[in-house]
């Protein structure tokens, strides 16, 4: 790996034990995008079926065909990075494959703690932590984790956050 | 992790027990508010209805219609205003301040006066007319806790002021209702900084929209001349005035109504230190009272337009973590120094945080930053001083930025594509409040950012550990 490619978070003093997303995280997200596209590749059909004629919607098959699988491909490898890690007194939360994206949010300034879980997520039996401060609009998210590995964290934040509690 | 049970959060109170019925009984006394207060929140539609008739009947030579209108809206308008009033009002009951409002919707609001941040009296210019302020009523933890009271009488409005602040049981250092305007001998008497001069308030103003100004102007001007010594004077004029002048100069004009604004706003401006907050007095038409909490501050701005450069002046602004939000959307910070001199400007920053400097030797990014900035990479900047965290951004504007490493929320380090590619990353110290108020180091050299980043969390913990700790 040559240095330029090495992610910001690797350069983080000391050892760090970055915990995985679940193993599902990765079919949640691919079939999300392939929804999205779906709904694209639909609005697109109807003008190139006026356009085309019958052959309207097989280009609009083959396009959402290129591009649902140029899109796994990039979320197959986007949930790679996603990671999160304890430490003793803050949350470490790393995502991103273009932009890489470092949050620390300390315990003691965790003001709420949300559980969320949408369709497909829940089809998967997945949870999304999300952790806001008081700094608003820097919600931090950790998603796609086992629902008793979610309430776990969820409860050693609650914890953590109420003994070393900072205020604003 | 310890392996200790999790304490039982619901035994710990998080505040103070209610000790009085928590609603006061229906057959209380409400106080009401001033009768004017309904045409004075719709002046704004008053005044453009006014208009709209006079244009009308000026257009339409319709005397007898704009007449209609005004007697239709009167009638209407003061009837809809004696029926929501019987609806207003408010009570003080117990440690709790009770505001009631809505006709078809009934909104009743209660003010835990044990959380009370501060109390600030404004007068905004069609109160004034009429001898009348309102309370801007600012409780700590964040969004729809604060509350206004508009509008009561001045006199009444500084009473309630009193009153509320001796129930919420502030330090006897709060003094009682500040005297009435001009009955001071001495004007600058426990002012942190002498009031400020017109003369120079004007000359800062005017010098700070200077440059925008003088931009657009030129830029059009040349764009009026080549395009017109092309395609002929006349044909430009008309083709591009309704697109593009238009817009221009509608912009141009707003910036103008922003200088004279700003100038309107910090007129007389007053700061004084009382106790653990700051007392700021400020306005030449809407003359406003705010209470700034020391301990609340969550950063301190230093701004350096272009042309202040050569004297000196900076402006100082507060950034608070509970300031009154009118609408959600506005990141408010506080002006604690619309203009000063260097040792103006570090009073005034010495006594927003006890100790900051207000001069900072920041560093700046790496060289092979600066073809993405030209401009500004001189004057970009980083530091971690003894006590806060200092970014230094911005050419027309020049910007410092000081957060306390206590008032730092959470970090965040970001990298770009480009960024990447040069090694290169942005660290973000988020403090408490808006979008916005964050202090930014951009492109620093990507090892040097991750440990910044490290670095930052650790003396946040270590300064927020020196702190009694607090609640909220």
């Amino acid at each position: 790996m040559s240095p330029k490619a090495t992610p910001v978070w690797d350069l983080w003093p000391g050892d760090l034990q970055w915990q995985p997303m679940s193993p599902q995280l990765r079919k949640v997200w691919v079939l999300r995008s392939w929804i999205n596209l779906f709904f694209l590749a639909v609005a697109a059909a109807v003008p190139l079926t006026i356009w085309l004629g019958w052959e309207g919607p097989l280009w609009a098959l083959g396009g959402y065909a290129v591009l649902a699988s140029l899109r796994s491909w990039a979320v197959a490898r986007t949930v790679a990075t996603w990671g999160y890690a304890e430490r003793d007194e803050d949350l470490l939360v790393r995502h991103g494959l273009l932009t890489r994206r470092l949050s620390i949010v300390p315990y003691g300034r965790i003001q709420l703690i949300d559980l969320s879980a949408g369709p497909i997520e829940r089809m998967f039996g997945l949870t999304t932590v999300q952790v806001r401060t008081a700094a608003l609009g820097s919600t931090t998210e950790v998603p796609g984790l086992d629902p008793p590995v979610a309430s776990a964290l969820r409860d050693r934040l609650a914890v953590r956050a109420a003994e070393v509690r900072e205020g604003l | 992790m310890s392996d200790e049970p999790a304490p039982s959060l619901a035994e710990a109170p998080y505040g103070p027990e209610p000790s009085a019925p928590t609603a006061p009984p229906a057959g209380v006394q409400r106080q009401r508010l001033h009768p004017l207060t309904p045409l004075l929140e719709s002046f704004r539609f008053l005044t453009a209805a006014v208009a709209a008739a006079g244009l009308q009947a000026f257009t339409s030579r319709n005397f007898l219609f704009a007449i209609y209108i005004a007697l239709a809206a009167a009638v209407v308008g003061g009837i809809a205003s004696l029926i929501a009033l019987q609806y207003r009002g408010f009570v003080i009951w117990g440690r709790e301040l009770h505001i009631y409002g809505g006709v078809f919707t009934r909104s009743h609001r209660t003010v835990p006066l044990d959380r009370l941040q501060s109390v600030d009296l404004a007068r905004p210019i069609r109160a004034r007319l009429f001898g009348l302020a309102q309370l801007n009523i600012e409780v700590a933890g964040g969004d729809g806790t604060d509350a206004k009271l508009a509008y009561l009488k001045a006199d009444r409005a500084l009473e309630l002021r009193a009153e509320l602040l001796a129930i919420a049981g502030r330090p006897p250092a709060e003094p009682a209702p500040e005297p009435a305007e001009g009955a001071v001998p001495d004007r600058d008497a426990g002012l942190l900084v002498p009031q400020l001069t017109v003369k120079r308030l004007a000359l800062a103003s005017v010098l700070e929209a200077l440059p925008v100004q003088l931009t657009a102007i030129l830029v059009f001007g040349t764009a009026f001349a080549v395009t017109g010594s092309i395609f002929g004077f006349s044909t430009v004029a008309t083709t591009l005035w309704v697109g593009f002048f238009a817009p221009a100069l509608l912009g141009y004009l707003q910036s103008t109504v922003a200088m004279v604004n700003r100038f309107l706003r910090n007129g007389r401006f007053r700061i004084g230190r009382d106790g653990t907050n700051l007392l700021i007095q400020r306005g030449l038409t809407d003359t406003s009272h705010e209470t700034v909490p020391v301990d609340r501050v969550t950063g301190v701005s230093f701004d350096e337009p272009v042309l202040w450069r050569s004297r000196r002046w900076r402006r100082v602004e507060v950034w608070t973590a509970a300031v009154a939000q009118q609408s959600a959307t506005a990141v408010k910070s506080t002006t604690a120094l619309p203009v000063g001199e260097p040792d103006q400007v570090a009073v005034v920053a010495a006594a927003a945080v006890p100790d900051l400097p207000s001069v900072f030797a920041t560093e700046r990014p790496p060289r092979r930053a600066r073809w993405r900035m030209p401009l500004r990479w001189k004057r970009t900047g980083a530091a971690l001083t003894d006590r806060a965290f200092v970014v230094r951004h911005g050419y027309w504007v020049n910007t410092h930025v000081a957060v306390p490493y206590a008032r730092i929320q959470s970090v965040k380090v970001t990298q770009g594509r480009v960024q990447r590619m040069q090694g290169l990353a942005t660290v973000r110290a988020l403090a408490a409040g808006g979008l916005g108020h964050d202090a930014v180091a951009l492109h620093r050299d990507v090892g040097e950012a991750v440990a910044m980043a490290a670095e930052l969390r650790e003396r946040a913990d270590a300064a927020a550990a020196l702190e009694r700790p607090r609640l909220s």
